[in-house]
């Protein structure tokens, strides 16, 4: 489709608030003087129907090929029921506007110019230039967005800055109505129908009454929970939910992603501390030993000794921080029980 | 692993500051800088760095982010041998279950004879490729045993010591009865149908000891229905015999009785919890809320207006309602048909207002969405009533949304999403849940092989209607046969795609494809290749091509036969294979049609019998065009005498030849009455 996506949201929103209008009028065409009132009031929110119009028509997708208009696809139909239910209401414009500012278009484009005029059941002449004068206007912008985006010319984008000319008094006329819809086959009704119920639909879907039972301060409320061991039903839901998004794997490094949470690979970053579990300590906590020798003697051959010991143990890569610091502990209660010994040959311990 | 190595690989640069701290400690002052640095008199701050920590995947998950999928390759699960990689949907799922079960049996020999795989090998140890213990290694009577049995899941174990202990008059601990009742409730007081893993191997019964004949059966029958709760079961006969029941013991209960269908009894020990002053949390509420909702009984308003009052007392006793509360609701309002969508709505609403899920993203309400457009689309049928389009509230929420995993039907989303796309024939609609599709990691929520099926087949069919041909050949090039293999459905959209672009000069491509998706048996598939071939002239090239094509094509119809008792050759396709040969100038091959024509009694169309005729006549051969006026004549044909006069008028033909022309004729002029109806079937 040609029609810019980008312009989508604009186009919903415009749908739901123009849709009371247009149900109104798809159900009583006929009656001239009510729709003459709705007019008068119309004009009292003009800028808002404007808007909507355009939203309207911003919504029309029309298929260009290089040969032909096609409009026989579903959702061109579709669009095309709503924005000539609008226009319907329209009064056809008089004037004319001059036609040699197409001279810069290309001759594909009038074409299509003139083909949407065809479409729409007003003054074709009008349609037309307006279509190729906001074609002239456009021509940069939808350019810088051919390059940005879609290789081919949207003319939904150009025609949704289309004005469509109003006059002060208001006839309708029903005929162009009924020739479309004969065109369009049987398909009509429900496409029409549907589209109504979406446009009625798109204001309350997700807004409207709810349930009022839950206070959104009571839910939102942090409560301190106790933590408790999760309980087989907690197990058994969260593996249900793991297989939820289970897929085959896509590429090879996913495959080691998977071995190495396994624990078949070996861990990355590849180093010499695989599978040595020191309980994130640090490389100056395992070399620089000394801070654990402050209860022994400064000086002296005990001190000698510890310090000999601590050395080696700073350049002994098989055992954790933890063990080290045993270790050590060990030499000072060693030291304690042979306090003894120790002062009858005159060696200071503390 | 030395140190001095730990250290040099990712220090580098700071060894000169270690040395510097090194001839600050031997300097012999007495308080040794600390890691921060704290500053001593004329001593330079030291800033040791910290050790980086390293998530032992982020290497390989950059690594894995720049590889993408390549639409030219088959997946990568099947990447093994070239020969053994699949080319249709059921020899991928073929593939797949083969390498599972392959796995499984493996798994299956190493559990059952774990002293055959002591041999440890790895250096540093890997747990996972050493068998797994299912047995207990207590053996005395005590609570740690029971608990032990517990963990490995053995119910009757369970039941047995728990009873031994009340009968040595140990008392469990409450903690402990209540993970024996979670286990007991969680399976209905069953064994549990062993590990998924065996499932499928098959060898589930083998693993199950201790059940006698009977519970074998029902075992059959519960695997369809899901256990069903015995009345004075174990779990209700411990449950009596705790002494001290707390809310826990009651909730753990009720939810096994509901996952368990006893639903009266459930709302029965409901009314006892009450009475006993205790409060329910939030799981059994939504257990109560299935049960409600599940009760034969009622109507669908009594229905709704029990889970409401369901729903009050949860707010009253401010229990905080989760998702899958609201999902229940969402899933049991499914049932009611008709009545429930205004309360599903509501309910969604106010799902909306409290905010479940909104903090973190609209991720959770997508299960919420699954059973919202289920729910839809089921009614989808009535248009009138238009439901699906809460899809585009929907999207319009949760576009460019990332999801996690919150509910088991989450996997259910996008292809109800998609269904409802093609349900509405809104091609931008689909393109947006596409988008959303590859939007991080949800494609994996595409679900299990035959949904990711259906999503595409939906979406693939919504382009062919609805997109330009070009466009939807890119996308055929992209999704086939990379992501799915198409039905044969598919295929043929995508024929009448190319008929209405007057693109027809892929069709022998798409019937190579085809072919290699194992579709070459389709008959459907292979008359409307046939038939958009046939229909019109070509250029010659084109019908060149065509010709090998309905080669290949008729080939196929004669191995059927080999296949086959009763060959098929329909009518058409031996008109259409004819035609196109005629066309590209193989008459003998079409000559050879002529005669299966005739074996196996089908009528040859008008147009056809003329396309002959024309081509006897380029060859200026009188003995062929007689041959056709024969065959004509044979069948009865009404042409016969059309052929005839053509025949007399634009060949130089013998006496003998026009006598034989005319007892032809004489015999078909009178009947050819009753051949009328099957030459309209003809061309």
């Amino acid at each position: 489709m040609l029609c810019q996506r980008k312009t989508k949201n604009n186009v919903q929103r415009y749908f739901g608030t123009n849709n009371t209008i247009c149900s109104k009028k798809d159900e009583q065409p006929a009656s001239m003087h009510e729709i003459s009132k709705e007019t008068e009031s119309q004009e009292s929110v003009k800028e808002n129907t404007k808007k909507d119009l355009l939203g309207i028509i911003k919504g029309m997708k029309i298929e260009l090929s290089t040969v032909n208009v096609q409009t026989t696809k579903p959702s061109s139909t579709r669009q095309l029921k709503s924005v000539e239910a609008t226009i319907n209401k329209l009064q056809k414009a008089p004037g004319d506007a001059p036609k040699k500012r197409t001279k810069s278009l290309s001759p594909e484009l009038v074409a299509a110019a003139s083909a949407i005029a065809d479409f729409l059941p007003f003054d074709k002449q009008t349609t037309k230039s307006e279509l190729l004068r906001q074609l002239q206007q456009h021509e940069e912008v939808s350019k810088a967005q051919k390059n940005g985006g879609r290789a081919k010319i949207s003319v939904s984008n150009i025609i949704s800055d289309m004005k469509v000319a109003k006059s002060a008094t208001i006839r309708v006329s029903t005929r162009p109505v009924h020739q479309i819809q004969f065109d369009e086959g049987s398909d009509d009704y429900m496409s029409q129908k549907t589209s109504d119920v979406k446009k009625s639909l798109r204001k309350n879907m997700l807004k409207g009454k709810r349930l009022n039972i839950f206070d959104l301060k009571a839910v939102t409320e942090e409560t301190s929970e106790t933590e408790t061991t999760p309980s087989l039903w907690d197990i058994e839901f969260a593996k249900q939910l793991a297989a939820v998004n289970e897929q085959p794997l896509q590429n090879g490094f996913a495959e080691m992603i998977q071995w190495t949470k396994d624990g078949k690979l070996w861990e990355f970053p590849i180093n010499n501390e695989a599978g040595f579990d020191d309980e994130g300590s640090e490389f100056h906590e395992h070399i620089f030993l000394d801070i654990h020798l402050k209860d022994f003697p400064k000086q002296g051959p005990i001190r000698h000794f510890m310090e000999l010991v601590t050395c080696g143990l700073s350049k002994n890569p098989y055992l954790s921080v933890k063990q080290k610091i045993e270790h050590i502990e060990w030499f000072r209660n060693y030291f304690n029980e042979k306090q003894d010994i120790l002062k009858e040959n005159g060696i200071e311990f503390n | 692993m030395p140190c001095s190595l730990r250290q040099g690989m990712f220090f580098e640069p700071n060894i000169l500051q270690v040395s510097h701290v090194f001839s600050v400690f031997y300097s012999g002052s007495a308080t040794l800088p600390k890691v921060e640095g704290t500053n001593i008199t004329g001593i330079e701050e030291v800033v040791i760095p910290r050790k980086k920590t390293w998530d032992k995947v982020a290497v390989l998950q950059a690594l894995a982010s720049t590889v993408s999928r390549d639409p030219t390759a088959a997946p990568y699960a099947f990447q093994d041998d070239p020969y053994l990689i699949p080319a249709s949907s059921m020899e991928s799922r073929l593939f797949l279950l083969a390498k599972k079960s392959g796995e499984n049996a493996a798994k299956f020999i190493i559990n059952l004879h774990p002293k055959y795989f002591q041999k440890d090998i790895a250096e540093p140890h890997i747990p996972c490729l050493m068998p797994e213990y299912f047995e207990p290694q207590i053996e005395d009577i005590s609570e740690a045993a029971l608990k032990e049995r517990i963990k490995l899941k053995k119910v009757k174990a369970s039941v047995d010591m728990f009873d031994q202990l009340l009968q040595a008059g140990t008392t469990v601990s409450l903690e402990t009865s209540n993970s024996l009742l979670d286990l007991l409730c969680y399976y209905g007081d069953r064994e549990p149908s062993t590990d998924n893993h065996f499932q499928q191997s098959g060898k589930s019964e083998e693993l199950v000891k201790d059940t006698g004949e009977n519970d074998k059966k029902s075992k059959k029958a519960d695997d369809q229905f899901g256990v069903t709760w015995r009345a004075k079961n174990n779990a209700e006969r411990i449950f009596a015999l705790i002494p001290e029941k707390n809310s826990y013991s009651y909730c753990t209960m009720i939810r096994g009785m509901v996952k368990h269908r006893a639903l009266v009894q459930a709302l029965n020990l409901y009314a006892e919890l009450l009475n006993n002053r205790l409060k329910a949390d939030v799981y059994t509420f939504n257990a109560l809320i299935e049960a409600t909702a599940l009760n034969m009984n009622e109507k669908s308003e009594d229905k709704w207006n029990n889970i409401l009052e369901l729903l009050k007392q949860m707010a009253a006793q401010k229990v905080k309602p989760n998702l899958q509360t609201f999902n229940t609701i969402l899933k049991c309002l499914r049932r009611f048909q008709a009545f429930g969508r205004l309360p599903a709505l509501q309910t969604f609403r106010e799902m909306k207002a409290i905010g479940i899920g909104e903090y973190v993203s609209w991720c959770p309400s997508l299960e919420g969405t699954t059973d919202k457009t289920s729910l839809l689309s089921h009614s989808a049928e009535n248009p009138s009533k238009g439901s699906s389009r809460i899809i585009y509230d929907i999207m319009n929420e949760i576009t460019g949304q990332k999801f996690t995993p919150k509910d088991p039907d989450d996997d259910m989303f996008f292809q109800s999403a998609m269904r409802v796309c093609s349900f509405l024939r809104d091609l931008e609609l689909a393109y947006q849940v596409h988008g959303l599709l590859n939007t991080g990691d949800n494609w994996k929520f595409i679900g299990p092989d035959h949904r990711r099926n259906f999503y595409y087949s939906k979406f693939f069919s919504l382009l062919c209607l609805m997109e330009q041909i070009d466009v939807t050949l890119k996308w055929y090039k992209d999704l086939v046969p990379s992501v799915f293999f198409p039905r044969s459905q598919t295929l043929i959209d995508l024929l009448q795609a190319l008929d209405v672009a007057n693109r027809l000069e892929v069709i022998p491509q798409i019937w190579k494809d085809s072919k290699e998706y194992g579709h070459t048996f389709r008959s459907d598939l292979k008359e409307e290749i046939l038939m958009l071939m046939a229909r019109d002239q070509h250029p010659p090239e084109l019908q060149v091509a065509f010709a090998d094509c309905a080669a290949d094509i008729k080939s196929t119809y004669e191995s059927q036969d080999a296949r086959q008792t009763a060959p098929d050759w329909p009518a058409n396709s031996l008109n259409c294979i004819a035609v196109l040969f005629l066309r590209a100038g193989r008459t003998q091959e079409a000559w050879k049609m002529l005669g299966l024509f005739r074996k196996h009694n089908k009528i040859p169309g008008n147009k056809l019998l003329n396309e002959f005729m024309d081509s006897a006549k380029a060859s200026n051969s009188p003995a062929q065009a007689i041959e056709v006026v024969k065959l004509a004549g044979a069948f009865s044909l009404p042409i016969c005498e059309g052929l005839t006069q053509r025949v007399m008028a634009d060949f130089a033909i013998s006496q003998e030849q026009k006598e034989a022309l005319g007892n032809l004729t004489s015999l078909t002029s009178d009947s050819d009455s009753d051949s009328d109806s099957d030459i309209s079937e003809g061309i």
